[in-house]
């Protein structure tokens, strides 16, 4: 036997397969796709109410409370930035994305992380899944995404959302199973139920490792969100993508630009938040 | 230091041969050492499995305090922990007040540790992210009181242990032995009739540490709260305990109150311990005197009647004190209207030397 047809012969499954799912997951797909562009349309409206110096305002005050007044100073003009080099509105589509896909894997990924925390056998089933997803080249998951739900937002999300989750649900576990030993015993020495073992010692203490895990998430989405412009997410990633299939090189680095901008101010934001809630656990 | 300080001797914390054998075999070593009577070294050899507490028979009566002295290793800690069933013993039967712990099911035994039994612990293990207060009424929210009550008990509480002030900072605001106090307030708060302090001084500086022993020996008397309390320092537990029970490698080697161990040790171990211990608050004159008769034999000029009188309870110091004052050489032991013995300045020397007594 030609070793060519085996290969024939899994690649036609394959198509097969996924021909066979996007015919009679229609409905199902359909409907995915519409939860997830209602919401990134939602979220994308809400930002988009405001002027950008009011964003710029919000980023001012958000990073003065939780860093410093410099820093609230540094990312309100940065954000100014973004729009004086007339990339706010796809900017602010860039942010919906990272917003919408982060809440996704965050909805999902801090309860699995909580019960793979608690279930030791869980955990190390998962364990191989979350490396594989994270060894994978990013760009595979567009290509199912895009055969299932097609050309646009919804698929930007989906992609983004496998590649988001893995961190959240690692940092979640971690911090479930990290509860200093002395603290479980003076639960259980005061008499806690299961429940309040939970919500009064232990999710407390895991609350700094947790918000790392939302950080690392946010992170992991902005890297998803600028590669998914290819299937027509809209936004910065879009701006690149075409910009550089024309050569405009200009173009496509005030983009660039416009992206670390806004990576940097929301990764400095989460981790100063992370950073609060560990002080608090010391 | 009298055992029946509240004139109770209701027993309220009960152990009968209990053991702790931690191992992967230890359900086999169990039932060797039912059926055969193994030894610690046997059942290390045989089952790999090592004994951490061993055939320990230990009663703690109703506002008794009730020290467990032993070195790192010696089992003490697993021991208190077998009291409120944080570790399930191999074999043996704990009952605390009359009920057997082993046979409570999740929610009566939540109850029993919520209501019945407090614990202290080394690391003290105050939750950073509340308050003093907060932390002072853990028990309590745990239990379900309400806010307003559980905040007046808990201030209460951090009032007694000298923290009125403090009931709004955060732990890591707090010097050691503050969080200890914090640590006492909390187990207190919840007026458990049983404490378990498991070496919660250790990790302080000596001078706090003979504030905080002092203050919690007046305190459990005061609220009549029984105590088990955990220590690898013997002049901790003189200091504290009612009665002492010394332990080594998982045994219970002796059980008696101070006097009774730094007097009468049980073995080379024990006196080994002792023998740095001084004794002139210790050694009473019950311990040191001699019979009347005997006295009378020896010095028959002596008329022991017109001696200085003390009470049998009269410690070594103040036997001295009343001979410095007196002008003879002997002073009689007076209970009950009657002289029961003669304290000597032989007897003194002796007491104080810690040779073996008269007595």
């Amino acid at each position: 036997m030609d070793i060519s047809t085996i290969t024939d012969t899994f690649d036609s499954w394959t198509d097969n397969a996924l021909g066979w799912i996007s015919d009679n997951g229609e409905w199902l797909f359909d409907s995915v796709r519409a939860v997830l562009e209602g919401t990134y349309d939602g979220v994308l409206w809400l930002l988009q109410l405001a002027p950008f110096y009011v964003i710029a305002m919000i980023a001012t005050l958000l990073g003065w409370r939780l860093i410093g007044a410099f820093a609230g100073i540094l990312a309100g003009l940065a954000m100014i930035f973004c729009a004086v080099m007339g990339l706010w509105s796809e900017t602010m589509s860039t942010l919906a994305l990272v917003i919408t896909a982060t809440i996704l894997a965050l909805l999902f990924g801090i309860p699995i992380g909580i019960v793979a925390g608690f279930v030791r056998a869980f955990d190390r089933f998962l364990e191989p899944i979350l490396d594989l997803i994270q060894t994978m080249p990013p760009y595979i998951y567009l290509l199912p995404a895009i055969a299932l739900l097609g050309y646009g937002a919804a698929t930007a999300l989906v992609a983004t959302f496998i590649v988001a989750m893995p961190p959240a649900i690692r940092l979640t576990s971690l911090g479930i199973r990290m509860t200093p030993h002395e603290f479980i015993e003076l639960g259980q020495a005061s008499g806690l139920t299961p429940w309040q073992m939970f919500t009064k010692i232990r999710l407390p203490f895991a609350i700094p490792s947790m918000m790392a895990g939302v950080n690392q998430c946010l992170m992991m989405a902005f890297g998803m969100v600028v590669i998914a412009g290819i299937v027509g997410s809209g936004g910065l990633g879009e701006t690149i993508y075409s910009a550089v299939r024309t050569l405009d090189i200009a173009t496509s680095i005030n983009a660039a630009i416009a992206i670390v901008i806004l990576t940097m101010v929301l990764d400095r934001l989460t981790q100063s938040v992370a950073r609060r809630t560990e002080g608090d656990a010391r | 230091m009298n055992t029946a300080m509240n004139g109770t001797n209701e027993v309220l914390v009960d152990c009968q041969s209990v053991w702790k054998i931690f191992g992967a075999r230890a359900q086999a070593a169990v039932k060797a050492i039912s059926e055969r009577g193994l030894s610690k070294k046997q059942v290390l050899q045989d089952f790999d499995c090592v004994v951490g507490v061993s055939d320990a028979s230990l009663q703690v009566r109703r506002g008794e305090i009730f020290c467990i002295m032993g070195l790192s290793g010696s089992g003490k800690s697993t021991l208190i922990r077998l009291l409120n069933r944080l570790i399930e013993p191999s074999l043996g039967k704990i009952t605390v007040k009359g009920k057997e712990i082993a046979r409570l099911n999740p929610g009566e035994l939540r109850e029993m540790r919520s209501r019945n039994i407090g614990m202290v612990f080394q690391s003290v293990a105050l939750l950073p992210n509340r308050t003093v207060l907060e932390n002072a009424g853990f028990g309590l929210e745990v239990r379900g009181v309400a806010k307003d009550e559980r905040n007046r008990t808990a201030r209460a509480a951090l009032e007694k242990v000298g923290l009125g002030d403090w009931t709004s900072r955060y732990p890591k605001e707090l010097s050691g032995g503050m969080q200890q106090r914090v640590g006492l307030a909390r187990a207190l708060a919840a007026d458990p009739e049983i404490i378990l302090m498991d070496e919660p001084f250790s990790a302080l500086d000596p001078l706090i540490r003979r504030q905080l022993q002092d203050e919690f020996r007046q305190l459990t008397k005061s609220l009549g709260k029984s105590a088990v309390f955990i220590t690898h320092d013997l002049e901790e537990a003189i200091r504290i305990g009612d009665r002492i029970a010394i332990m080594k490698d998982g045994v219970i080697v002796q059980v008696g109150t101070a006097e009774e161990i730094v007097t009468r040790p049980a073995d080379d171990y024990v006196s080994d311990f002792v023998a740095g211990i001084s004794r002139i608050h210790l050694v009473k004159a019950h311990s040191v005197m001699r019979p009347v008769a005997e006295f009378k034999a020896a010095e028959p000029h002596c008329d022991v009647n017109a001696l200085l009188r003390t009470s049998p309870e009269a410690d070594i110091a103040a036997l001295i004190d009343l001979t410095m004052q007196s002008d003879r050489d002997a002073i009689s032991v007076v209970e009950n209207g009657a002289v029961i013995g003669v304290v000597t300045i032989r007897g003194l020397l002796r007491g104080v030397a810690g040779t073996p007594t008269a007595a």
